[in-house]
């Protein structure tokens, strides 16, 4: 058997999947100070007595999510080597930031030399302030690392008490900023992260529990709990990719999707294109900054099935928050699914606490009940079905930057609409009719999220870029810059037997050697270097792929 | 405050030729830089999908022999669109200005469109312009073409237009491609004095190209009252540009567009694809998306290696008085001058090189000289194109500004020519009624778009 639990904002949901059945669910309110107990409440209701079947455990949470949000994490010092380009107030993204010289341009040549007073002289500051932890992001650091290195060296000599990531080792795509912030997140979450890694191996310990456990990414493939650690930031968002995995694992075919997790405050729109997630084109948006993330494009609306409904200013409102569940469901106060239950006769839990909620917002504001419930249901169907149409939109706008890619236009054709999460059973009928598109619900929509998590496979993205006539490839992950060897009959099946070659060592490392040969190349680029008439070498991005998927033996659940 | 709109549109699987300057890796090293500097995820730039462009909207614009298909690429078809895209993004109030980074170029195409010259088929800004004259009926444009080749094309295809303002400085026509661009090109008809250009000699540096900006296209901008700037922003006066020998840098170009404040700028020219391309590219982001942009310079970049010289001050000095004086009194000359023609139409020939294609066009050019308006256009175009086919063509071009009685004969003329069977084709571009003809006398076929 094999368990996924999700940790959402407001509830956390886990599923017990075996043999083409879901055996067992379970749903808690998330305690957002403690997931760690949350986690555990909800294994402990899903298990019971079976434990040494357990196959596999995965968790999908939103720990890291909150540590950035709250502004909690460790103290973390971020070292930038900008070089020139941008002003330096722009890279906002750390309250401790230190500019140090030195720069390197696009074929990572080496513009300005690094002053290693200027850098011990940096580390003696960050030391006198107490910061242990040190990010370090130099500007085109991806294609030569030199001087990132030079920094760790030297804090390795200089500053031993301290932890330090260089961005070259965390993310080597292009994107300084970006860069920054996924280094600068990566380091300042790793200490807590950590310590929940640790508590829930030794929960485990303690329930005799000895499955492997994976942990979901942002884009939606799991990883090893141990090798998470590395790169606790890509655990962001692991919660909607969850749901976007857990609409894909309900329906298991081709069509165009649009996959709606309605939670107790939010909502996540995500889209399924010809079965397969959608990724965010600018890596996942943390606390203001783009990040190199891999994360599904993800659209959240202020908005769930336990949002509080309101009076004020004359007018009937719904609330970004809730104050408990439904009133239907045992709640005191009017909610979004009150008045869904209401107006639709929907027979959820209690209707009659749906309308006396109801009734006493219709007393105190001097509106009819009717009018309210149709107020809300209008309300939420138009927020969600505009975020869905801009969703659309903004993805037949992405920017392309070649002649094919411009002539064969991107328009995307829903099939369907597919609900996730407690609320969906609700709302999701009134979008379809408002949208004119047939809808999906299962009976185990309400836990989906959880089972997206329990059958999602691992998955790896590798980008390599080559430059022949510096004779270097760098490769993401990973950072290794190497002098390639017959550099000039340098072909494109050799660049892409390169990043296949990476592909299997990391994929090796990770513990997912099954997956391996399931590559998918999303990249293949390759540039002549002409200097006067003649050509000095070629430049190649590759980019390959094990995509989003499912474990081999998850064929579908009945419902 | 608006966002600074961006369409980046490298056409990374187009080139003339393997090895050519317009090839695919002449944006590569600009997008590294953008992409790694993170430029485009500003809030205060907002990026735009590339679009193509009807051939209606070449119509307007250009006569293609022997037609638009034959003539373009479909990556000609999304830089032209690209602009367009832009510009309406522009009219919309969506962006406060735009800059579109675009390959192919298009500022030597002129209004008859043989092949390709000077790496350009069709002319982007004017494709544009026509674009948004119909569209948002704007009166008047200024184009400021800083592109280190004289901006030919689109100063023919405006040459009688009073109501757009052409300026172009560029390398001595003496010295660099196409060899024109000289003092006394300064218009025709109703447009003499809205064409204006300024020859700099070679090794030409940031200061003297400013003196220029500021003491006569900024000046002349804030007399012409012009309804939209359009910047050809051509890269090539760099000091590193492998084609031509100028002493400009990514500074000069950053703090030329922070002045000049254009509405819209479309990338031209520019081939110093590593030591110039990404410093210039974005400075005239940072500077457009007013971005400080003090600390962008290129890793040889040595404030003390350029000094202007006393023998260029002196000539620029003299330059920048003349072309002043003779766009102050342009209106007086104008009406002397069609006082003393007494003629109905200026006639002109002329001959054209097409330098990519080895293309000898010859033209004779008949402008209708109307006391009421600029006038509507007769052209007589006769070229053999490189597969040895020979074509002799007859054009009747009514511009925008035309007026009814011009309007009338002018359609009159197309209907008497299009009967002769003298030439191989005819074609009729009313801008007026926004109908676009070509009938082939050969094959019979009539396209209207």
């Amino acid at each position: 058997m094999i368990i996924g639990i999700d940790v959402g904002g407001t509830y956390t949901d886990g599923v017990v999947y075996e043999k083409g059945r879901i055996e067992k669910t379970a749903k808690k309110t998330t305690r957002t100070d403690d997931i760690k107990s949350s986690i555990l409440e909800v294994l402990d209701e899903l298990i019971v007595s079976r434990k040494e079947k357990i196959q596999r455990l995965v968790i999908s949470t939103t720990l890291v999510t909150n540590i950035i949000a709250t502004g909690g994490g460790e103290k973390t010092a971020l070292i930038l080597l900008p070089g020139h380009g941008l002003p330096h107030e722009l890279y906002d993204i750390s309250e401790n930031t230190f500019f140090l010289g030195g720069s390197i341009d696009f074929r990572g040549r080496e513009i300005e030399k690094i002053n290693e007073n200027e850098v011990i002289n940096c580390l003696k500051t960050v030391k006198s302030s107490g910061i242990k932890r040190i990010a370090v992001a130099g500007k085109f650091s991806n294609r030569n690392n030199k001087h990132e290195k030079i920094v760790k060296d030297l804090c390795l000599k200089y500053y031993p008490e301290s932890s330090v990531v260089i961005s070259s080792e965390v993310v080597n795509k292009l994107n300084f900023p970006r860069r920054a912030a996924t280094t600068y997140f990566t380091a300042m979450t790793a200490k807590e992260w950590h310590t929940f890694a640790e508590e829930i191996k030794a929960a485990l310990k303690a329930r005799g529990i000895k499955a492997p456990v994976d942990v979901l990414k942002a884009d939606g493939g799991t990883i090893p709990l141990e090798k998470s650690l590395q790169i606790p930031c890509e655990t962001v968002f692991s919660g909607p990719a969850a749901s976007t995995m857990g609409g894909a694992a309900l329906t298991m075919d081709n069509k165009n999707s649009v996959v709606i997790d309605i939670g107790g405050t939010t909502s996540d729109i995500s889209l399924l294109i010809e079965g397969n997630p959608l990724y965010a084109s600018k890596g996942a948006l943390i606390n203001g900054n783009y990040t190199h993330v891999n994360a599904f494009a993800v659209h959240s609306v202020p908005l769930g099935g336990d949002s509080l409904v309101y009076f004020e200013e004359g007018k009937v409102k719904v609330a970004p928050y809730r104050e408990g569940a439904a009133a239907c469901l045992g709640g005191m106060k009017p909610t979004v699914t009150d008045a869904f239950n209401l107006k639709y006769n929907l027979n959820i839990g209690n209707p009659e606490f749906s309308h006396k909620a109801l009734y006493e917002l219709s007393i105190s504001s001097g509106k009819d009940i009717d009018v309210i419930c149709d107020e809300v249901v209008e309300m939420v169907i138009g927020t969600l079905s505009n975020a869905i149409n801009n969703m659309f939109k903004e993805w037949e706008n992405e920017p392309a930057y070649k002649v094919w890619e411009v002539i064969n236009k991107r328009k995307f054709i829903p099939d369907r609409l597919i609900g996730i999460g407690a609320a969906s059973k609700a709302i999701i009928p009134v979008l379809s009719e408002k949208m004119n598109l047939p809808y999906f619900l299962h009976t185990y929509s309400p836990t989906a999220n959880a089972l997206g998590a329990a059958v999602a496979r691992p998955t790896l993205t590798v980008n390599l870029h080559i430059d022949t006539a510096q004779r270097i490839a760098s490769v993401d992950p990973g950072g290794i810059v190497t002098v390639l060897e017959k550099a000039e009959n340098f072909q494109l099946e050799d660049a892409k037997n390169l990043a296949l070659h990476f592909m299997k060592k990391f994929g090796e490392e990770r513990g997912m050697a099954d997956y391996i040969n399931d590559f998918v190349f999303y990249q293949e680029e390759q540039f002549n270097i002409i200097r006067g008439w003649d050509r000095v070498g070629k430049i190649f991005d590759i980019e390959v792929q094990i995509s989003p998927g499912f474990i081999p033996e998850y064929k579908g659940v009945v419902s | 405050m608006k966002p600074t709109g961006i369409l980046f549109f490298p056409a990374f699987d187009w080139a003339i030729s393997p090895t050519h300057p317009e090839r695919e890796e002449r944006l590569l090293y600009t997008r590294d830089q953008l992409f790694e500097e993170g430029i485009l995820d500003l809030p205060q730039i907002k990026e735009y999908k590339p679009a193509l462009a009807l051939f209606k909207d070449i119509a307007r614009v250009h006569f293609c022999v022997p037609d638009i298909e034959k003539s373009i690429t479909e990556a000609h078809l999304i830089a032209a669109g690209s602009a367009i895209k832009l510009a309406d993004a522009f009219m919309q109030g969506e962006i406060k200005n735009g800059f579109a980074i675009i390959r192919p170029p298009g500022h030597h195409s002129m209004t008859v469109s043989h092949g390709n010259r000077g790496f350009c088929n069709i002319n982007n800004e004017a494709i544009m312009i026509e674009y948004l004259r119909k569209k948002y009926r704007l009166k008047k444009i200024a184009v400021i073409d800083t592109d280190v080749h004289h901006g030919d094309g689109t100063q023919e295809i405006y040459y009688n237009d009073p109501d757009v303002l052409f300026i172009s400085f560029h390398q001595d026509g003496r010295t660099l491609y196409p060899g024109t661009g000289f003092t006394n090109e300064l218009g025709n008809g109703r447009g003499y004095g809205a064409t204006i250009n300024i020859p700099l000699l070679p090794r030409t540096t940031d200061e003297e190209i400013h003196y220029v900006l500021d003491n006569l296209v900024l000046p002349v901008l804030n007399d012409f009252k012009p309804d939209l700037i359009v910047n050809s922003a051509g890269q090539d006066n760099h000091y590193t540009d492998p084609l031509a020998d100028m002493c400009f840098t990514a500074q000069g170009y950053a703090l030329l567009n922070h002045k000049l404040k254009p509405d819209v700028a479309v990338l031209e020219g520019g081939y110093s694809v590593e030591t110039a391309l990404p410093y210039i590219n974005m400075g005239i982001i940072m500077a457009m998306a007013g971005l400080d942009f003090s600390n962008l310079r290129e890793p040889d970049y040595n404030p003390q290696r350029f000094r202007e010289s006393s023998s260029h001050l002196e000539y620029l000095k003299r330059l920048v008085e003349k072309q002043l004086s003779v766009y102050q009194k342009r209106n007086e000359t104008v009406a002397e001058q069609y006082e003393k023609a007494g003629e109905k139409f200026y006639v002109e020939e002329k001959s054209i090189f097409y330098d990519t294609e080895y293309i000898y066009e010859s033209q004779i050019n008949k402008l209708r000289l109307c006391p009421n308006c600029p006038g509507y256009r007769l052209i007589d175009s006769k070229a053999r194109h490189r597969d040895g086919k020979s074509y002799h063509i007859y054009c009747v071009s009514i511009p925008v500004n035309c007026c009814d009685s011009c309007h009338s004969e002018a359609l009159r003329a197309y209907k008497d020519i299009s009967v002769s069977s003298f030439y191989d084709i005819v074609y009729l571009q009313d801008r007026i009624n926004d109908e676009y003809i070509s009938l082939n006398k050969n094959s019979g076929i009539e396209k209207v778009l």
